[in-house]
């Protein structure tokens, strides 16, 4: 933590003083953060005793039915069994939560906000962290973080944003498309024939508009795709070296754009809508960012039971997704026991039974102990999906933050309004 | 003119009266104070999320974009159509409820139930039976792929026909109880006289019913304007309506897009508010008139 050699009582003065947005992780960690010289256990021990009775609101990704299921039903008693209340509050959006922090401490609201913990993505990390709106510092002191790969790069940065404990590593993801192999005899193996087998069907294949999440994601799969692989993409964005590589992937996505679902002319809203296109004929592929619900989907009879994941020559991209608490946060130490809880080898392997949500471990299978090892990599005996490993063998990075925007914006101006 | 006695014997009511509206124009003037300063105030980049705060007027220089122009074109398009829609279909509606059913309980009911429908509701309800492969195309047995594109289409059909359904009852409503006992006095009066129905119509009815008529066409077209789902859940990806323009600005991963946001929805009101500055002069006129 940046200010722990300044006495608590004057940082709250700070922050007092400074009342905006760039002193904030400051007083957020001043308010409940234990005198820097106790030992971690009792430190955590601390964090616990403060957490008891509270309720913590848990912002997060509303649309997925079996995250609900998942956090009410078994997250939540076990947060009690701690003496913490989990709410949770869905949302539509990341951004959403992130909105919320933002207004509440423009407001001036910077010791009780309304969101203690946001099940965030990179992009949204980014943005919060460009604006110190977490608290840092804590994720690393979290009991269960033993458990982790201290050197697994999905863990240290997050979509290019440096984690710097600032969020706890809540699962990992791994990008697939799926197609109906009933229809699709033969599938393509990489995004440029995906694209050409696009040209050669039309109007059976589109992908959710950026900046919708998945969307987002599809052009960055692309960028890589068509600019020759991974080590053709510099992580971070940089004007000068992206502009060739860029001008090369809008040509191909609008050279395509007539032949996907309404001759390109306009594009599914978000994931959703795709998903719907999908159950009903109309698009032969669909995709995302958490495999299991394509399990699920089929399960319950909402895809057709011939869909498979198409296996990409040059393997998807992956990434790690987090729980963050605002700097602002009401009750950070209930989230903390949370995100702790969240970490523990049991809810971890709960969390990754197919039946209950399927999201991959973060943790380090090698640093769990046996007996709670075989869980962790439990799926469903009939599945769609391969397994984790298969997925992730030549898993590509997230590239940095900073290509999400002008990616977004150069997509909007050559490919949707060009 | 009013001579100052008469001005300020009328002062005094006038005073206690715009008094005890006072707790209802409150939370109005705070919102409307509030809500859209902070809206100017950060477009003009004196309230940044991270900075220092600096007078700027580039989100508004920004607005002068293609984007916002067919955005604009688009949200004027449908509030325009819906509203014309809607004041044909509503007038027709009150007309016949109070030409048939002098006792208008029940017909005017069933006028008015589809008000208290949220424009959510309506709009989910529009796509799963307007949609290429939704209920209309599954009865009709039509092939999704050259079914009309009714929804998410170029001519923003659904859009516009969930607005015209919603706003009709609200136009309904408001005309039906313009047109109260005297509109059958005076219609039966003409009748006496001689006068055909379109001529009892033209010169009875409708000078009744256009105060009326024109304020819930003014507030439905100025809603219409500033509404985002159903154009968020019907439109498609481009041209954004204002309003959808302004959140995915709202909302964007980069939060130097703010301000813009912010320029768009106060342009957003900005039009909304000449809307309703057309509406109030159309409104005089009519008074003036009868």
């Amino acid at each position: 933590m940046p200010s722990t050699h300044v006495r608590p009582r004057r940082v709250g003065l700070l922050c007092v003083l400074a009342g905006a947005s760039l002193s904030l992780t400051a007083c957020a960690g001043a308010t409940v953060a234990p005198p820097a010289v106790v030992d971690p256990a009792t430190s955590w021990s601390l964090v616990t005793s403060a957490a008891q009775g509270q309720t913590v609101n848990l912002w997060m990704y509303g649309g997925d039915d079996l995250g609900n299921s998942y956090v009410d039903k078994i997250l939540a008693p076990a947060a009690a069994a701690q003496g913490v209340t989990i709410h949770r509050v869905p949302i539509t959006d990341t951004a959403d939560a992130l909105n919320r922090v933002v207004s509440e401490t423009t407001a001036g609201r910077t010791m009780d906000g309304s969101v203690d913990l946001v099940w965030v993505n990179g992009e949204n990390f980014r943005t919060g962290a460009q604006a110190s709106l977490w608290k840092c510092g804590w994720a690393t002191s979290l009991p269960n973080a033993r458990y982790l790969d201290t050197r697994d790069p999905l863990l240290l940065n997050d979509f290019g944003t440096p984690v710097n404990g600032c969020e706890a590593p809540w699962h990992k993801a791994q990008f697939v498309i799926a197609y109906d192999s009933a229809k699709v005899t033969s599938p393509p193996t990489s995004i440029p024939e995906l694209l050409t087998w696009a040209q050669d069907h039309p109007a059976r294949f589109t992908y959710p508009q950026p900046p919708d999440f998945t969307g987002s994601a599809f052009v960055r799969q692309a960028l890589y795709g068509i600019s020759g692989g991974v080590a053709s993409v510099p992580s971070t964005y940089d004007a000068a070296t992206a502009q060739p590589l860029e001008d090369a992937l809008w040509s191909k996505l609008s050279g395509v754009a007539p032949s996907l679902w309404r001759g390109g002319q306009t594009y599914p809203r978000d994931l959703t809508a795709l998903d719907k296109l999908y159950s009903d004929g109309q698009v032969w592929f669909t995709m995302t960012y958490g495999p299991a619900t394509i399990d699920a989907r089929v399960k319950d009879g909402t895809f057709p039971a011939t869909t498979k994941v198409l296996s990409l020559r040059d393997g998807s991209l992956g990434n790690a997704s987090f729980l963050a608490i605002p700097a602002n946060a009401a009750h950070s130490a209930a989230a903390q026991v949370v995100a702790n809880l969240a970490l523990s080898p049991e809810q971890q392997a709960a969390k990754a039974d197919p039946s209950t949500w399927g999201q991959y471990t973060v943790l380090d299978v090698t640093k769990v102990p046996e007996s709670l090892r075989a869980p962790l990599e439990a799926r469903s005996a009939i599945s769609v999906v391969p397994p984790f490993s298969t997925l992730s063998t030549s898993s590509n990075p997230e590239l940095s933050a900073t290509w999400v925007t002008p990616l977004e914006q150069g997509w909007r101006k050559s490919v949707l309004g060009g | 003119m009013t001579t100052d006695a008469t001005e300020r014997r009328a002062s005094t009511p006038r005073g206690r009266g715009s008094l005890l509206a006072l707790p209802a124009l409150a939370p109005v003037l705070a919102v409307l104070v509030l809500g859209l300063g902070s809206a100017v105030l950060q477009s003009v980049g004196l309230m940044p999320l991270a900075g220092q705060p600096a007078f700027t007027t580039s989100a508004y220089s920004a607005l002068a974009s293609p984007a916002v122009a067919d955005g604009m074109r688009i949200s004027l398009a449908i509030a325009a159509a819906s509203t014309a829609i809607a004041v044909v279909l509503g007038l027709t509606a009150a007309l016949l409820v109070h030409r048939i059913a002098p006792r208008r309980g029940f017909l005017a009911l069933l006028a008015a139930a589809t008000v208290p429908v949220p424009h959510l509701v309506g709009a989910i309800a529009t796509g799963l039976l307007l949609s290429d492969s939704g209920l209309v195309s599954r009865l009709l047995g039509a092939d999704p792929t050259t079914f009309p594109q009714l929804i998410a289409g170029p001519w923003w059909v659904g859009v516009v026909a969930e607005y015209a359904w919603k706003e009709s009852a609200f136009v309904a409503l408001v005309v039906l109880v313009s047109l109260s006992q005297r509109e059958r006095e005076l219609s039966e009066a003409a009748a006496v006289l001689g006068a055909s129905a379109w001529e009892r119509f033209r010169r009875v009815t409708l000078p009744l019913a256009s105060p009326a008529l024109v304020v819930s066409a003014t507030l439905s077209a100025a809603y219409v304007v500033g509404s985002y789902e159903v154009s968020w859940l019907l439109g498609r990806s481009y041209p954004e309506p204002l309003p959808v323009l302004a959140y995915r600005l709202f909302t964007d991963v980069d939060l130097d897009t703010r301000p813009e946001a912010m320029a768009v929805a106060v342009l957003t009101v900005g039009v909304a508010g000449a809307i309703a500055l057309v509406g109030t002069v159309m409104l005089r006129r009519t008074a003036a008139a009868r």
